[in-house]
């Protein structure tokens, strides 16, 4: 009854082999859709017929299977007549449409990567890097380490009988952790252009630069500290964890703004990565005060460091020793480590707990 | 809005009837707007999200039929085909390859050249078929167009390309000790990159051609007529532009760092060394928004204009007047709204671009369209091929 009420619908068909364009009128009857006109009779299953997509610009634009088009100028009669047999849009379309839906998925959207941001990747990122053999974190190491050689580095020039001293120490003070906690590891030196700075490579290698020794005047005890908060970054995996947690923030933006300019959608991977990056220091910390109690050491020593660090600056700056630039809000942000006075306030506090 | 539409079917009609000899103009109009865009693609957005990245293929055809269908020449819509399932598995193949790539740099310089000999080996294949499925794809008044380039041709018009970053990857093989690049790396290097800008215009030439070359719709097949000399001209008229553009802001930062420094100067405090950095950063940051900002647009609408008005044959010509005035504009609109919104304005804008340069186009042709016959159905191609064109971003350029 309600087929044979509704009208027929004036449109435009193309047959698919020539241009020429044919003015029709469609039916729908029960299960096939007829196209009729001058030269034109085709009946097509209703479930070989691709439905455009309802849009409030532009026109219609059915396909055919096997060939042909059908096109309609008239978006609203068309609409209306599809909806006269009870033909409804999909929910996507449904949601495309309306504005409510439309503000609801952009609040999704946003708690979705935040969440994904706080949450969601460094779970995930952790999963993946423990399914990756260590193999893997090995051969990264040496490759990044070769690089670092080529363009950072030269051969330390620290005496053999002075670095055998500083890895002994460190060797001390790790046995007294339970075994299953301690990685494998290698202690390297090199003399730097970078200045004093210790840092872990994945697959274990930890590089100490010869200024920072002699920062710290070759002191063992504050090397073991310094290690031992680099010992927390090979035990987490923190360097392959990185590159998972970059990756995938990486092709979040890429998806969200690389259309419109790859340089905008990289800016949000280095605020996340520098955010991670703080996080993996406040990891290696907590990591260092364990170590360092177990070997009976105070975890005051990593005070000591920053206090020599930060001498170090202001003799080079000539900045009063108030002014600490990077304790900007900004500058945070931006900053791979927490600032100073945070982490020197961890280790004081964690000296104070004994 | 449905009179717009159909006042704008007006033209098309206006002399089907007459001779041959006279030429149609078929007007390119764009009927889509920013706010129905932004629409679906905060959908295809959130779809993306919760499907990992897997509804990627479903987003991009809604958005190529959302444009395409707004998209009149001569009053009759274009319109898009291509089956997601098919693409969702080229997507996931390319996106294997690209990852396989990025890695294997990191892990030895050896493994960082084979991966490139492939990605060089497959990368025109690929682009070959990319342009074959979306032409096969796109369709008006009914017919699917076709690229009728070939394999051998596109592997001579893009092989060339890869020559500089082969020499500068290759040659870092034999270096026994990258501690210390023998001086005669750093050569090759430099000399690399020194061919590579002399060549560009060269290249990017040789490429259009291929692409140019080969759009058909029906029996009808472009030729690209722009010649060697021309691309070089425009290249040196781009790097002229962009030398004034980039002396221009030099200047002005370094008149605000002047004034900016001199009055911290005068107050009595710290942080003379921060400002410096702070000038220099804000330098560098401006000379990049310059170059996106204006030397982009400058460098679209001659490039657009050179293209497409030496694309055609005897009987269809393409006309483009994209002026770089609007076009300029339109692009500080459009990043100082996009970075205001963190990004929410990227839709508008790619609908106002799109408008822009789309409607700087007329078709004209002496053929009737009605009388258009579509030929056998070319190879549709790989759906392989349209990801990588995402992936490394080929398109059209239109």
């Amino acid at each position: 009854m309600v087929q044979s009420l509704a009208a027929p619908l004036a449109a435009t068909y193309f047959d698919g082999l020539s241009a020429r364009a044919r003015p029709v009128m469609l039916r729908i009857d029960g299960t096939h859709l007829r196209i009729n006109g001058e030269d034109t009779d085709r009946a097509v299953p209703l479930s070989e017929v691709q439905w455009p997509e309802r849009t409030r610009h532009g026109l219609r634009l059915a396909h055919l299977r096997g060939g042909g088009s059908l096109q309609c100028a008239d978006a609203q009669a068309w609409d209306a007549w599809r909806a006269s047999h009870g033909l409804r849009d999909t929910l996507v379309v449904r949601m495309q449409q309306s504005w409510p839906w439309v503000a609801g998925s952009l609040a999704a959207l946003v708690l979705l990567v935040l969440a994904l941001q706080q949450w969601g990747l460094p779970v995930l990122s952790r999963a993946v890097v423990a399914a990756t053999p260590a193999s893997i974190d090995t051969a990264l190491g040496e490759a990044t380490l070769q690089a670092i050689d080529a363009q950072l580095m030269q051969p330390s020039q620290l005496p053999a009988g002075e670095q055998a001293r500083l890895r002994a120490a460190f060797t001390r003070a790790v046995a007294a952790l339970p075994a299953r906690q301690v990685p494998t590891w290698q202690l390297v030196f090199r003399k730097s252009r970078i200045g004093p700075n210790a840092f872990a490579l994945p697959g274990g290698t930890m590089v100490m630069t010869d200024e920072l020794v002699q920062l710290v005047d070759a002191d063992e005890q504050v090397i073991t500290a310094v290690l031992a908060h680099e010992l927390g970054h090979v035990q987490q995996r923190h360097g392959l964890r990185m590159l998972v947690q970059v990756a995938v923030l990486g092709a979040v933006s890429g998806a969200v703004l690389g259309d419109f300019s790859s340089m905008l959608a990289s800016v949000p991977v280095f605020l996340g990565q520098a955010g991670y990056s703080r996080e993996a220091e406040r990891e290696a910390d907590a990591a260092a005060v364990q170590v360092l109690r177990a070997a009976a050491l105070s975890p005051r020593l990593m005070v000591t460091l920053f206090d020599k660090l930060a001498a170090a600056r202001h003799k080079k700056e000539r900045e009063p020793a108030s002014a600490r630039a990077q304790d900007h809000w900004l500058g945070i942000a931006f900053a791979s480590h927490p600032p100073d006075a945070a982490r020197v306030q961890f280790f004081q506090a964690a000296a104070n707990q004994r | 809005m449905n009179e717009r539409v159909s006042s704008q079917r007006m033209p098309i009609v206006s002399n089907s009837h007459a001779s041959a000899q006279r030429p149609h103009h078929l007007r390119i109009v764009f009927t889509g707007s920013g706010s129905e865009y932004f629409r679906i693609w905060i959908v295809n957005l959130l779809l993306m999200l919760l499907t990992l990245g897997l509804y990627y293929p479903w987003a991009k055809v809604r958005r190529l039929r959302y444009f395409h269908g707004n998209t009149l020449v001569g009053g009759e819509p274009l319109d898009f085909h291509g089956d997601p399932k098919k693409m969702l598995k080229g997507f996931l193949m390319v996106a294997l390859l690209l990852m396989a790539y990025s890695v294997a740099g990191k892990f030895s310089a050896t493994a960082g050249f084979l991966a490139f000999l492939i990605v060089m080996a497959i990368w025109p294949a690929l682009f070959k078929s990319s342009m074959q499925f979306r032409l096969a794809n796109t369709s008006w008044r009914g017919l699917r167009f076709g690229f009728k380039g070939s394999l051998p041709d596109v592997y001579r018009a893009m092989l060339p390309i890869f020559i500089p970053g082969m020499i500068i990857v290759g040659a870092l093989i034999p270096v026994v000790d990258p501690e210390r690049p023998p001086s005669w790396y750093l050569a090759t290097t430099l000399g690399a990159t020194l061919l590579g800008g002399l060549l560009a215009p060269w290249l990017l030439w040789n490429l259009k051609r291929y692409q140019h070359n080969h759009y058909g719709l029906a029996s009808l097949q472009t030729s690209f007529r722009a010649s060697l000399g021309a691309f070089y001209k425009l290249h040196l008229k781009i790097s002229g532009v962009a030398v004034l553009v980039m002396l221009g802001s030099a200047i002005a930062v370094g008149i605000g760092v002047y004034f900016f420094a001199g009055n911290l100067a005068a107050a009595p405090g710290r942080k003379g060394a921060p400002t410096a950095m702070i000038g220099v950063v804000l330098g560098a940051l401006i000379g990049m928004l310059a170059m996106l900002v204006v030397i982009k647009p400058y460098a679209t609408s001659r490039l657009q204009n050179l293209l497409w008005s030496r694309t055609g044959n005897a009987s269809v010509r393409f006309l483009s007047h994209l002026r770089f005035r609007p076009l300029l504009w339109l692009t500080v609109k459009n990043w100082l709204l996009v970075l205001l919104t963190f990004g929410l304005y990227w839709p508008f804008a790619a609908v106002a671009t799109a408008r822009m340069r789309l409607q700087a186009v007329t078709v004209k042709t002496r053929i009737d369209p009605d009388s258009l016959i579509g030929q056998i159905r070319d190879d549709e191609g790989d759906a392989a091929g349209d990801a990588a064109g995402d992936m490394f971003g080929l398109d059209i350029g239109l």
